[in-house]
């Protein structure tokens, strides 16, 4: 069975290039636009990984992945967080809040896929 | 060579005019043997003496004396404190040299540290604007998301193989779609740069102000004459009071119309001032709260600047103001100076403030005065053949932003950076509107009367916020005595100074609570 890769970003064109890569690698893809609809999707879909843009209409990254770790259930889905801020204060915040990996754009694909490969390897070991 | 050989000087000059001491003495006044003592620096030379003797040597008093160069030295001494030099062991003690032997040198050099700062500060503000300013995040951010899609997408098309023809199409078509979303964010970018640096203002023409104001020591004797002429005519007038006066001249000679009106008035958001000249309309319009204090200030400031732009244009045509900007800075304090002088006339005020022993208060009821206008002229009172009690001069806001300076030999104002913390117009916010005194003693064991008090500019609505200056005064406390701030306390014991510094960096106190920034060169 493909695993499940939920990617929570509101630029379309990172979505498409994102989804055909990843499932490319083998990866079922699925995508919200929304930071308010990130939540209930994941709880719906329980993907084995959430591919996090940090600048989300609504509700941002940050406060998404509190709202997640604060859940019993949903708490150990692994997050990778995407920002085009890049600020060390941001990459602290992010690991505070118990983020797995922190990507910062322009990140390639190959970066992004090495990325999910050993979040979702390690999720399932 | 030290700037303070006075004598050396005078020996100097009086050798290259060919002058003996015996002619030079007997033109003065005072034996050679005297005159010989002066020039061995044995004997300190002042007062109006030593503006005879620079008529007698055809040299300039503060040229003479030393002021000038002194100054120039007080600014020099001031590059070190930058963390720029901080490897370098620059001793403050050959900027003494420098100056004496070479000022054209020293004037270079910090002309070229101006220009330096004034860049760095350039430099800052496009730092906070990047940090800070949400237009810009908002265009980076855009412009990175464009990158990431055209560079994801192009990384498929060069290196995933086996895409079908309508894949590569719509990737080529993302490609095209994003890199024109990316021009258009980077002409953006390119259209806020270009506006922000339109509208940064150059430090330097504050500073060349500055540098005006103290070279001429704050004293304009031109200006002094005028205003008493203005004054004049005015109290010769068939007017009942001074005011009648001046808002009649306003009105019929310069067909001005004198308007005040309400914060509420429909309409009333051109200005927020207390104040506001329209040059078009010929409207001098007051804000209903703006005190009379203010209101006669501005009047004569605007009679001033009416009737003697040529002059006041004249004077400000100096080499020390190198940019418009300045020179419209420097008209608008001469403008300020010479309304300072119409409404307190020179010896009128020297001999009021003598007598009341320069209490600000008591002159402020004699002469109409707010506290700052009051202060403002006791700074101005240089005359050499009648001088005032020299005093340095700060104003500040709560912030420590200062706004405007005047400083003393000994009593250094820092241009850039803060003041000393433990001034007294910084206590002076803690009770606005109560006067403060400090015997302040600085670390070279220099000792200054300090008078600090605040001033509020009224709010007009309860939407707006007062603003607060604090005023501070400070003298030698040579001439402490002559002042009333000194009654009821021993100046003379020096254990009860205040042990303040010039600023953090400065500073030369090892033990000081108040420290915010490590010294300039290490403390033993």
């Amino acid at each position: 069975m493909t695993k499940h890769i939920l990617i929570a970003e509101d630029e379309p064109y990172i979505v498409e290039s994102l989804g055909f890569v990843l499932t490319h690698a083998g990866y079922t893809v699925s995508a919200v636009r929304d930071g308010q609809a990130v939540f209930s999707a994941v709880s719906e879909q329980l993907p084995a990984l959430l591919i996090l843009d940090l600048m989300l209409p609504n509700k941002n990254g940050f406060e998404v992945l509190k709202q997640l770790r604060s859940d019993s259930q949903l708490k150990y889905i692994p997050v990778m967080m995407l920002t085009a801020k890049g600020q060390e204060q941001d990459k602290n915040t992010a690991e505070q809040l118990g983020v797995d990996a922190f990507m910062t754009k322009p990140f390639s694909n190959r970066e992004v896929v090495d990325c999910v490969h050993a979040l979702v390897s390690l999720d399932s070991s | 060579m030290s700037i303070a050989a006075i004598g050396y000087k005078i020996r100097e000059q009086r050798k290259k005019l060919g002058l003996t001491q015996a002619k030079v003495a007997q033109q003065l006044g005072i034996s050679a043997p005297y005159l010989n003592l002066i020039e061995s620096n044995k004997r300190t030379v002042g007062g109006s003496l030593i503006v005879r003797l620079a008529e007698l040597l055809h040299l300039e008093v503060d040229e003479l004396s030393g002021l000038a160069e002194q100054r120039l030295l007080d600014d020099l001494r001031e590059l070190p404190a930058d963390q720029m030099f901080q490897h370098i062991p620059l001793e403050t003690n050959f900027a003494d040299e420098i100056v004496a032997r070479n000022p054209n040198w020293a004037r270079t050099l910090l002309t070229l540290y101006r220009a330096y700062l004034d860049n760095n500060q350039a430099l800052r503000m496009f730092g906070d604007r990047m940090s800070l300013d949400p237009q810009l995040q908002s265009s980076v951010h855009d412009m990175l998301t464009h990158i990431t899609s055209i560079r994801s997408s192009a990384e498929i098309l060069n290196e995933m193989e086996h895409i079908d023809k309508a894949q590569q199409d719509r990737f080529h078509q993302v490609i095209h779609s994003e890199s024109t979303e990316l021009s258009k964010v980077a002409e953006n970018l390119v259209n806020l740069f270009g506006h922000q640096s339109a509208k940064n203002p150059s430090l330097a023409p504050t500073e060349e102000l500055d540098d005006f104001l103290i070279g001429h020591r704050n004293y304009f004797p031109q200006l002094e004459s005028i205003a008493w002429e203005i004054r004049e005519s005015i109290e010769k007038s068939s007017y009942l009071t001074f005011e009648e006066g001046i808002s009649s001249r306003l009105e019929h000679q310069h067909k001005i119309r004198i308007e005040t009106i309400s914060p509420n008035a429909p309409g009333n958001d051109t200005f927020t001032n207390q104040t506001f000249f329209d040059p078009d309309t010929r409207q001098l319009r007051f804000l209903a709260h703006a005190p009379n204090t203010t209101r006669r200030f501005q009047m004569v400031r605007l009679i001033a600047s009416l009737e003697q732009q040529d002059t006041l244009n004249e004077l400000v045509n100096d080499a020390r103001l190198t940019s418009p900007a300045a020179r419209q800075r420097a008209f608008l304090a001469l403008s300020a100076y010479t309304a300072g002088a119409i409404l307190f006339p020179y010896n009128q005020f020297l001999d009021a403030a003598n007598a009341c022993r320069y209490d600000i208060e008591i002159l402020r009821q004699q002469f109409d005065g707010s506290y700052e206008q009051i202060c403002h002229r006791l700074i101005t009172l240089r005359n050499p053949e009648a001088e005032g009690i020299p005093f340095a001069f700060l104003r500040v806001d709560p912030a420590g932003y200062v706004s405007k300076r005047f400083p003393l030999y000994g009593f250094p104002i820092p241009r850039y950076g803060h003041a000393c913390p433990l001034w007294a117009v910084f206590s002076a916010f803690q009770a606005p509107g109560r006067i403060f005194r400090q015997i302040s003693e600085f670390p070279d064991g220099h000792r200054f009367l300090t008078i600090a008090s605040t001033v509020t500019k009224r709010a007009a609505t309860f939407r707006d916020q007062p603003v607060l200056y604090g005023i501070m005064l400070s003298c030698d406390i040579l001439h402490a005595d002559r002042t009333i701030y000194t009654e009821g306390i021993d100046f003379t014991d020096k254990t009860g100074s205040q042990k303040v510094g010039p600023s953090c960096r400065l500073c030369t106190r090892p033990n000081c609570q108040q420290r915010q920034e490590p010294p300039l060169v290490a403390l033993h």
